[in-house]
C-alpha cells in the first residue's frame, strides 16, 4: 500500500516530461471566462536538487516538477511539502498570465505534507481574494478538485464525492499518520497541493492517490483539521511539528484478556503494548496498562473515540495539540482506575524511518572509507543486505537502540585505493568503536579519527571480530590521493 | 599413526570375512540399488507430515552386510529397500548410522541378514591423487553394469549437504551419463571404493566426490557402535593478507596465520581458551598460510579445517601454535564436538518431528534453520530480522540461559484466540511467569495458569496476551480429536 502511493508521488515529480510529449494531443475548445474564479489557484514549478547519498560530497541531482497551490491569505500560498521539497528555485504561475513569479518557502511541514510559500513581489495577486477554509465534509457529498494535473497545461477541474474518512499514512515521509479523506474525483500527478472545494470553501488539499493499476478512483486529500493545525502552528512564525504519545496499543477483543486485566466486557479500553521511554507517555504508561479515556472521551477496544459525531482514531485528540500541551488520560492498572496527565512532545528517534528532505547528507570520507549515519534515505540509496544494518534500522526504536547509539554509523562504501585494498568485505558494516572509543554519532568518528597519537587506527565493526586496521603513517598521502582521484571536494560534512 | 592401527583392529572381523572370498569388488556384485521413500514433517503444521516422495540411488556394499549411501539418500526415510540389480531381489533395510554433516549413512537389512552374503564387499582406497582415473559405477534399468571413467582433478573443502558443514571433496572431470536410479554413485579405483559421487554438473562435466578418506573416518567412528561425529574447532576466522593488519598483529613474513574473529561457545577452541583476536599459525606442525590453507602433500593447498574435521577424531589432541598479542604460544587442544542439537537454533532437523506445543490454538515451536528456510530461497533477507539476528549471534540468547528460542509460529483461529489471529513469528519470553528456555518449559508453564488464565509474554508487540485456561484446555482436547496430537516435546 505504501509503495503504491509512493509510486504515485514519483509520477507527480516527473510529470513535466510526460506533459511535454502529449501537449498537442488535445485541444480545448471550451474556453470560458470562468477562469477568473480560479485566480487563487496557482501552478507551482519547482526546480529541485536531490541530494546524492551515494556520493554525498557532490551537490546532487537536478530535477524538477510541478504541482498546484492556492491563496490562503495575503501573499500566502498553500501547497504540499512534496511539491516544493529539496527546492532550489520556485516559480508560481497565475491563470491567464504567462509570466512566472519567483516564490520562496516560508514554512515547510514534511510531517503533514504542507508548505506555505510567498511571492517575492506579491503585486500580481493584489485584489485576488484568498480561499476560506471550510469544515470536515460529510460522506457522500460532492467536492471539486482544482489544479494543474498531467494531461495539459491549463487549469483542470474534476469532481467527485467524499468516499471515506480515515487515519492513514502520509507517503511523503511514510512514517506519519493523520486524518485523511478519500474522494473519487480524479486526482492526478500535478494536482498535488491543489484545493478541494465544497460550497466555495477549501475542504482539503489533494495530495496522494493510488496508481490506476492498484485501485481506481482513489484519491486522497488532507482535510481541514490538518490544514488548520498547520496554519495555527506557524502563527508564531515557526513550525513546531506534530507531537505524539509514542506508544503502541493492542485491541482488547479477547474476553480472557479483558478478564485478566480486570475489565468489564463493555467494549471500552485498549491495552498499552509499549510506551517509548523517551516519548511523551514514557514513564507514565506501562505494558499491560489499559487506556480507558483520552481527554474525557472513552476509548473503545479498537482504539476509536467519538469525536464530532464520528468514530475516529484516538490519536485524533493528540493530532490537534501542540508541543507542551497537556492531555488527560484515564488508565486502568491493577484493577484500579488512575487519572493521569501527559505533556506532549515530539519523539525524534522515529525519524530514522522517515523519508527526509531539505537536508544535506552528512558523511566522513577517511582513507577511502565513507561513513554515514543510518536513516531511510541512506537505506534507499544503498542496497544494504547486511543483517546488522537491517536490524539496527528496523529495531532502532523498538529495541531502544537510539538510547545507546543516537546515530548508527555505517561504512557505506569504499573508494578503492592501496590503503584499503583488503577492506571490501567490510562494506555496509556498522562501526562499533574507533580506537577503543564507542561510536554514538558521526562526530565521534570524526573526533576519534582525528586523534593523532596511535600508530594504528583500529575500527571495530558490529558482528565482525576482525577490525579494520589502518597505519596512521599512510593516511595523509592516501587521503590526498583519494580526494584527487575521486573528486571528493570535501572529506567530511558533519552538519551545521 | 596410532589411529591407523585402531582402524585395522576394529575392522578385523569384517576384513577377514571379506578376505576369505579373495575376490575383488565388481559393479554387479558390489553395488546395490537403494530405494527410499521419504516424508518430512510439515513445519507450519508440525503435527502432520507432508507428501511422501521416493528416491532411487546406489549404495556400496561394505563388509559385515552393510551398505553405504549418502545421508541425503535417507533423510526422513520412512521405508528403505535394498534391491539386487541382477536378480531384482529386494529386502527392507534400516539406517544404522547417519551423519548429515558428513553426508554419509550406513544401512543394513532389517531381517534378512544373509541378503548380502552373495555380494562382494568393497575395500576402501583412500589414496586418491590428482590425475587418477576412477570409475563411476551404475546400472542400466535392465541391470546391466555401466562404468564411466572420469579423471580426478583437484580437491577442495566445501559444503556437501548441510550449509555449515564443510568437508574434503574431490573433483573429477569427464562426462557421466546418469542412468535410471542414480542418486548417489559409487566411485571405484582399481575395484576399490574411492568415494561416492554426490553431485554432477552436466554443463561443466564436473563430478563432486565424497572421498574414501572421509568415508573411512565415518566408518572408524561407527566401529565401536557409538557414533560421535566429526569434531569441530568452533571458530570463525579471517585471512591475514592485508599487510597493515599483519604489521599490527606483529606477524612476520614467514608465518601465514588466520585471525580468529569469533569463538563459538561449547566447541573445541573455546574449551582450549583460544580467544577472538588470536592468530592461528599452525596445527600439529602444519603451517597455515594467510589465506587459511595448509600444504597437503597430495592435494596442495587445502583449507586448514580439513586438518580438524577430515583427519582428526573427537578426543584427539592437537598442538595449535598461536600468536596472542604479539607473543607466540603453543596450545594443547582436545577436540570435542558440540552436537548439532546443542545449538540454540537447530541447524538441521531430520528423521524427527519438530518439537511443538499448542495452547488453545497458539502454536509454539523451537526456532530452527529449516523453519527460517520456509521464508524462501532468500530467507536470509526475508525471515524476521530478530530471528536472523538470533541465528547469527546465538550467544545473545545463550548468555541469558536460553537453550532454544521458542517462538509463536502461528495462531490457529479458535474461540480462545479471538483477537489474536494475526499473531505469528513472535519470540516468547515467559508463559505464566515461567521463563521459556525451551519447548519443555512451555509444556511445564501450560499447567500453571493463574486465576484461570494463561499469561503469555513476547519480546515484541503486542508483548502480553492472555488466554482463558479452561477454554484453552477444551480447545486443546478438540484439537487433539482433529489433528491427533497437540504437543511433541522430544
Amino acid at each position: 500500500m505504501k509503495s503504491s502511493i509512493f509510486s504515485f508521488i514519483i509520477t507527480i515529480l516527473a510529470w513535466d516530461l510526460a506533459a511535454a510529449e502529449d501537449k498537442n494531443e488535445k485541444e480545448n475548445t471550451n474556453q470560458t471566462n470562468n477562469s477568473s474564479r480560479y485566480e487563487a489557484v496557482v501552478r507551482i514549478e519547482n526546480s529541485s536538487l536531490n541530494p546524492d547519498y551515494r556520493s554525498p560530497w557532490n551537490t546532487g541531482r537536478d530535477s524538477g516538477g510541478n504541482g498546484t497551490g492556492w491563496l490562503v491569505g495575503e501573499n500566502k500560498f498553500l501547497t504540499n511539502a512534496h511539491v516544493v521539497s529539496n527546492s532550489r528555485i520556485i516559480y508560481i504561475k497565475k491563470v491567464g498570465d504567462a509570466k512566472p513569479y519567483r516564490a520562496k518557502i516560508v514554512h515547510i511541514a514534511h510531517d503533514c505534507d504542507l508548505a506555505m510559500l510567498e511571492l517575492e513581489d506579491p503585486s500580481a495577486f493584489e485584489g485576488v481574494p484568498p480561499f476560506d477554509i471550510g469544515k470536515l465534509p460529510q460522506l457522500d457529498t460532492t467536492v471539486k478538485v482544482i489544479g494543474y494535473p498531467i494531461g495539459g497545461e491549463r487549469i483542470s477541474i474534476t469532481s467527485g464525492v467524499v468516499s471515506r474518512i480515515d487515519f492513514l499514512s502520509y507517503s511523503h515521509t511514510s512514517v506519519d499518520l493523520h486524518l485523511t479523506i478519500q474522494i473519487d474525483a480524479a486526482i492526478n500527478p500535478g494536482n498535488s497541493g491543489g484545493p478541494v472545494i465544497q460550497n466555495g470553501k477549501v475542504v482539503g488539499v489533494a495530495f496522494q492517490g493510488y496508481s490506476g493499476n492498484i485501485a481506481q478512483n482513489t484519491g486522497y486529500m488532507i482535510p481541514t483539521p490538518v490544514i488548520r493545525r498547520f496554519l495555527k502552528d506557524v502563527e508564531d512564525d515557526n513550525y513546531d511539528h506534530y507531537v505524539d504519545l509514542s506508544m503502541s496499543d493492542f485491541p482488547l477483543i479477547n474476553p480472557a484478556q479483558r478478564k485478566a486485566l480486570g475489565l468489564a466486557n463493555d467494549g471500552i479500553g485498549i491495552m498499552v503494548a509499549a510506551a517509548e521511554e523517551d516519548g511523551s507517555a514514557g514513564g507514565i504508561l506501562k505494558t499491560g496498562d489499559v487506556l480507558l479515556a483520552i481527554d474525557g472521551r472513552p476509548v473503545k477496544s479498537n482504539g476509536l473515540i467519538n469525536y464530532e459525531g464520528e468514530d475516529v482514531n484516538m490519536n485524533e485528540i493528540v493530532e490537534r495539540k501542540f508541543a507542551g500541551d497537556v492531555i488527560k488520560l484515564k488508565i486502568w492498572r491493577q484493577n484500579k482506575s488512575i487519572d493521569t496527565k501527559v505533556t506532549l512532545k515530539r519523539f525524534l528517534p522515529y525519524l530514522i524511518a522517515a523519508k527526509k528532505y531539505d537536508e544535506k547528507p552528512r558523511y566522513i570520507m577517511f582513507s577511502g572509507l565513507v561513513f554515514q549515519p543510518l536513516d531511510r534515505n541512506l537505506m534507499a540509496a544503498h542496497v544494504m543486505k547486511n543483517l546488522q544494518v537491517r536490524y539496527h534500522f528496523d529495531s532502532y526504536v523498538s529495541a531502544d537502540i537510539y538510547k545507546d547509539r543516537p546515530e548508527v554509523i555505517v561504512l557505506t562504501s569504499i573508494l578503492p585505493d592501496s590503503i584499503n585494498s583488503y577492506f571490501s568485505n567490510f562494506k555496509h558494516s556498522i562501526v562499533d568503536e574507533v580506537n577503543g572509543v564507542k561510536v554514538k554519532t558521526l562526530k565521534d568518528v570524526h573526533n576519534a579519527l582525528a586523534k593523532d597519537k596511535d600508530d594504528y587506527i583500529i575500527i571495530s565493526l558490529l558482528g565482525n571480530g576482525r577490525p579494520i586496521v589502518i597505519q596512521r603513517a599512510k593516511v595523509e598521502a592516501a587521503q590526498k590521493r583519494i580526494q584527487e582521484k575521486y573528486n571528493v571536494i570535501k572529506d567530511h560534512y558533519l552538519g551545521d | 599413526m596410532t589411529k591407523f592401527f585402531i582402524l585395522l583392529s576394529a575392522f578385523g572381523i569384517s576384513v577377514s570375512l571379506w578376505s576369505e572370498k579373495l575376490e575383488a569388488a565388481s559393479v554387479d556384485k558390489s553395488v546395490i540399488r537403494v530405494n527410499t521413500t521419504m516424508q518430512s514433517y510439515n513445519l507450519i503444521q508440525p503435527w502432520e507430515k507432508g507428501a511422501s516422495s521416493t528416491r532411487i540411488g546406489l549404495g556400496a556394499v561394505l563388509p559385515g552386510g552393510k551398505v553405504l549411501v549418502t545421508a541425503q539418500m535417507v533423510t526422513d526415510a520412512t521405508y528403505i529397500e535394498l534391491e539386487k540389480p541382477d536378480t531384482a531381489a529386494k529386502t527392507t533395510a534400516q539406517v544404522i548410522t547417519v551423519d548429515y554433516e558428513a553426508n554419509l549413512a550406513l544401512l543394513k537389512p532389517i531381517n534378512d541378514n544373509d541378503f548380502l552374503s552373495d555380494r562382494l564387499p568393497f575395500e576402501l582406497d583412500t589414496n586418491l591423487s590428482p590425475k587418477d582415473k576412477v570409475e563411476a559405477w551404475q546400472f542400466e534399468a535392465s541391470g546391466t553394469p555401466v562404468t564411466t571413467q572420469i579423471t580426478v582433478s583437484k580437491a577442495e573443502v566445501r559444503q556437501s549437504f548441510i550449509d555449515t558443514a564443510r568437508f574434503l571433496q574431490i573433483q573429477a572431470n569427464g562426462p557421466v551419463q546418469y542412468r535410471s536410479g542414480s542418486f548417489t554413485l559409487p566411485i571405484a579405483k582399481n575395484n576399490k571404493l574411492a568415494g561416492l559421487l554426490i553431485s554432477y554438473s552436466s554443463k561443466d562435466q564436473i563430478s563432486n566426490i565424497l572421498p574414501a578418506s572421509i568415508i573411512e573416518h565415518f566408518l572408524k567412528d561407527t566401529a565401536d557402535g557409538k557414533y560421535t561425529g566429526f569434531p569441530n574447532l568452533g571458530i570463525m576466522y579471517s585471512q591475514t593478507l592485508d599487510e597493515q593488519f599483519r604489521n599490527y598483529l606483529k606477524l612476520d613474513q614467514e608465518n601465514g596465520g588466520v585471525f580468529v574473529s569469533k569463538v563459538i561457545e561449547g566447541a573445541s577452541a573455546a574449551a582450549a581458551s583460544i580467544k577472538s583476536g588470536d592468530v592461528i599459525l599452525s596445527i600439529n606442525g602444519k603451517g597455515i598460510d594467510s589465506r587459511g590453507n595448509y600444504n597437503d602433500p597430495v592435494w596442495g593447498k587445502l583449507s586448514f579445517s580439513h586438518l580438524v574435521r577430515g583427519k582428526a577424531f573427537t578426543g584427539d589432541s592437537m598442538k595449535i601454535k598461536i600468536l596472542r598479542e604479539g607473543q607466540k604460544k603453543e596450545i594443547d587442544l582436545e577436540l570435542i564436538r558440540r552436537p548439532a542439537e546443542d545449538y540454540l537454533i537447530d541447524p538441521y532437523m531430520f528423521d524427527r518431528g519438530p518439537k511443538f506445543s499448542i495452547i488453545g490454538g497458539l502454536v509454539f515451536q523451537e526456532l530452527s534453520v529449516p523453519f527460517l528456510k520456509l521464508f524462501g530461497n532468500d530467507w536470509q533477507s526475508r525471515a524476521p530480522i530478530k530471528m536472523l539476528m538470533a541465528h547469527a549471534s546465538p550467544e545473545m540468547y545463550e548468555k541469558k540461559g536460553r537453550r532454544k528460542l521458542v517462538i509463536l509460529t502461528r495462531t490457529i483461529p479458535t474461540p480462545v484466540t479471538l483477537g489474536y489471529e494475526r499473531l505469528s513469528t513472535l519470540i516468547v519470553t515467559k508463559i505464566n511467569s515461567v521463563p521459556i528456555n525451551d519447548i519443555q518449559d512451555v509444556d511445564k508453564a501450560a499447567s500453571m495458569p493463574a486465576n484461570g488464565q494463561h499469561r503469555i509474554e513476547f519480546d515484541s508487540y503486542p508483548k502480553l496476551i492472555f488466554l482463558d485456561a479452561v477454554l484453552a484446555a477444551q480447545v486443546n482436547a478438540a484439537l487433539e480429536q482433529r489433528i491427533g496430537i497437540t504437543k511433541r516435546l522430544k
